[in-house]
């Protein structure tokens, strides 16, 4: 969220029938790479929440017999069973992947909407009410901003057990700053209107007109760029997973997938290797989707490209 | 006399920003669990020897005043000593408690200045790649604005954001350096060691790069001013060089700023890695050793990095656009 994201989403939108919501998401669908994104998106979402049930594969199960069979098709130690082969004990790679997209993609989506409802929240009173609380909530997150998060992210969970909620806690209450920005400078824009200035006259309380009127209109927007959130948190996720610090085994994630892959790498390069492309596939998916809407919205508020 | 007056404000507010980094990190080290003295004594140390070191070390002082006395060193320019890293190398953690071997404790920031070099080295070459591949891409796509160049920026970005960067880092790794043994990986033995981790990050940075040079350049096309230029009789190279691409570096030199921290977390994993002996991978140790006073030094020395690049940016981005105010 750069400084020109914060001035386009400032400026004053042309106002029409239809809200103006409404009229990103339509810009956005209508074009190829959201449409692209989607279908890639809404194939590898029916793989994951049906092929681990259906083919009734284990992705926790060991086969020593079967181990380090590699992708079908490709060199001569294949089995039509493993169409992406298996790991070192014999675990049935296609559908840890399956299982790791499960988890990547809950604990991404969960995680922006913890920073959505924190960001939104924190910001939306510093705009609202300036003066001291707007002072104070800014140098916060400055302050953070300052700090990467995944050191904020290791230092917490390299003591406390890493679970899926405190996962979930440590990213999202890590990188919610960039929202509270984007509110603030919103509400501030919005504070000064004639219709909040109507409301007051007519003695709504402050959180009525936060919640009832500012929110309901300034809030679709950001939600929008939070799709290109989900992606970003997924990746933090895998990196945590990566050093040890994610979900832990037996549970696959891409994360811990890939650290056990990568000791294998020399004499079975699929293990590392493919959950990758899954991640990456999905990522660019969402990243699509993500992009499509944040064009629209500069489109729409008509401010850069 | 004004643009002195900026530094120093904006000086101020870099401690202030600087001060409550540290204050963070200091609280939240010390709430969350986990005894650092058990990790420096070793595991088989008594109880009561554990609560005298720590007593000793004002461990057991409540944390505001552990705090301030530790920012009253830091003032003095004392960043304190690792709580595991011994001056002569290897680490101390896990011997035993009375192994009379282990000599001085490393100071922090000798450890920070030894690898600070490696780490500034590294994340030189990634933005110089990163401008390179911004450039050579979203130029063009700025350029010609909703045709084919413009959608190849947005499918490249879209597929570079979507590369995590551990990932590319062993496929590069396995693909360049295995199989065709182009380029060395692990380790640091040279130049050459720096090129395929700055490129992963390079990877991992010129998305946004890519996207706001192709937005800021295709808005600026439209200003009067380009079109005022070939009725000058300019050639368009020289319209885009110096009137096109001079405007639209600002938004891009601001970017740098902000992505910074992005940036350091980056170098975080892709040193881990490479195994490049720098900054990030002492930090990933240090949080793994709860390692107290090095993670500190190592924040305050990041978040005073941050706030000095981004008072450098701001006087780059005045001298490119005067138009600006300090």
């Amino acid at each position: 969220m750069s400084a020109v994201d914060v001035v386009a989403f400032t400026a004053t939108p042309k106002r029409s029938g239809s809200s103006i919501s409404q009229r990103i998401w339509r810009l956005a669908v209508s074009s190829t790479e959201f449409r692209i994104g989607l279908v890639v998106f809404v194939l590898l979402a029916l793989a994951a929440a049906i092929y681990p049930e259906a083919s009734g594969i284990d992705p926790t199960h060991m086969n020593v017999r079967a181990r380090l069979l590699e992708p079908l098709f490709i060199g001569d130690h294949w089995s039509i069973a493993h169409p992406l082969g298996t790991d070192q004990i014999g675990r049935d790679m296609l559908v840890r992947c399956l299982v790791g997209l499960r988890y990547s993609f809950l604990i991404g989506v969960a995680t922006v909407a913890l920073m959505l409802a924190v960001g939104c929240a924190l910001g939306m009173l510093a705009g609202y009410y300036g003066g001291m609380v707007d002072t104070l909530i800014m140098r916060i997150t400055d302050a953070q901003l300052s700090i990467p998060m995944i050191i904020l992210a290791i230092a917490v969970l390299g003591v406390s057990r890493p679970t899926i909620p405190a996962i979930i806690l440590v990213l999202g209450l890590s990188s919610w700053p960039v929202y509270a920005r984007v509110m603030r400078s919103v509400v501030m824009n919005e504070r000064g209107r004639e219709y909040v200035r109507a409301a007051q006259i007519m003695g709504a309380s402050n959180l009525r007109i936060m919640v009832g009127l500012i929110a309901p209109l300034v809030i679709p927007p950001v939600i929008f760029v939070s799709v290109l959130d989900i992606a970003r948190m997924m990746i933090f996720e895998s990196v945590l997973g990566f050093i040890g610090l994610g979900v832990q085994p037996p549970t696959p994630t891409f994360g811990n997938i890939i650290a056990d892959g990568r000791k294998y790498l020399l004499d079975a390069w699929w293990i590392a290797t493919m959950p990758g492309v899954f991640l990456c596939l999905t990522l660019t998916s969402i990243n699509l989707m993500g992009a499509s809407l944040e064009r629209a919205r500069h489109r729409i508020f008509g401010g850069l490209a | 006399m004004e643009i002195l007056s900026f530094l120093a404000r904006r000086i101020a507010q870099g401690l202030v920003i600087v001060f409550l980094v540290s204050g963070l990190i200091f609280t939240l080290l010390r709430v969350v669990p986990g005894d650092p003295v058990r990790l420096m004594a070793g595991g088989m140390a008594p109880e009561a020897l554990i609560n005298e070191i720590a007593t000793k070390m004002g461990l057991r002082d409540p944390i505001p005043i552990q705090f301030m006395r530790y920012m009253g060193h830091v003032v003095r320019g004392d960043l304190g000593e690792s709580f595991v890293r011994p001056a002569n190398g290897a680490s101390t953690g896990g011997s035993s408690f009375d192994d009379s071997t282990r000599g001085a404790r490393a100071k922090v920031l000798d450890l920070i200045g030894e690898t600070l070099p490696m780490t500034l080295q590294l994340a030189g070459v990634a933005v110089a790649m990163a401008l390179v591949i911004s450039a050579l891409i979203g130029i063009p796509g700025g350029l010609a604005p909703g045709r084919w160049p413009d959608r190849l920026a947005f499918y490249v970005s879209s597929v570079f954001i979507s590369l995590p960067n551990f990932w590319l880092g062993i496929v590069l790794t396995l693909l360049l350096s295995v199989k065709l043994g182009w380029l060395p990986a692990i380790g640091y033995g040279g130049f050459a060691y720096t090129l395929l981790p700055a490129f992963v990050l390079a990877v991992e940075l010129s998305p946004v790069l890519i996207r706001t040079l192709t937005g800021s350049l295709a808005s600026i096309m439209q200003e009067p001013f380009i079109a005022v230029g070939a009725v000058r009789g300019l050639s368009r190279r020289r319209i885009i060089a110096n009137h096109a691409l001079r405007n639209a570096s600002v938004p891009l030199l601001n970017l740098l700023g902000v992505q910074f921290s992005g940036l350091l977390g980056g170098v975080l994993i892709v040193e881990y890695i490479f195994d490049y002996p720098g900054l990030g991978l002492l930090t990933i140790n240090a949080v793994l050793q709860r390692d107290f006073p090095l993670i500190q030094g190592i924040a305050i020395v990041t978040s005073a990095i941050f706030v000095f690049i981004n008072i450098a940016v701001d006087l780059a981005a005045t001298m490119i656009d005067p138009r600006l105010e300090y």
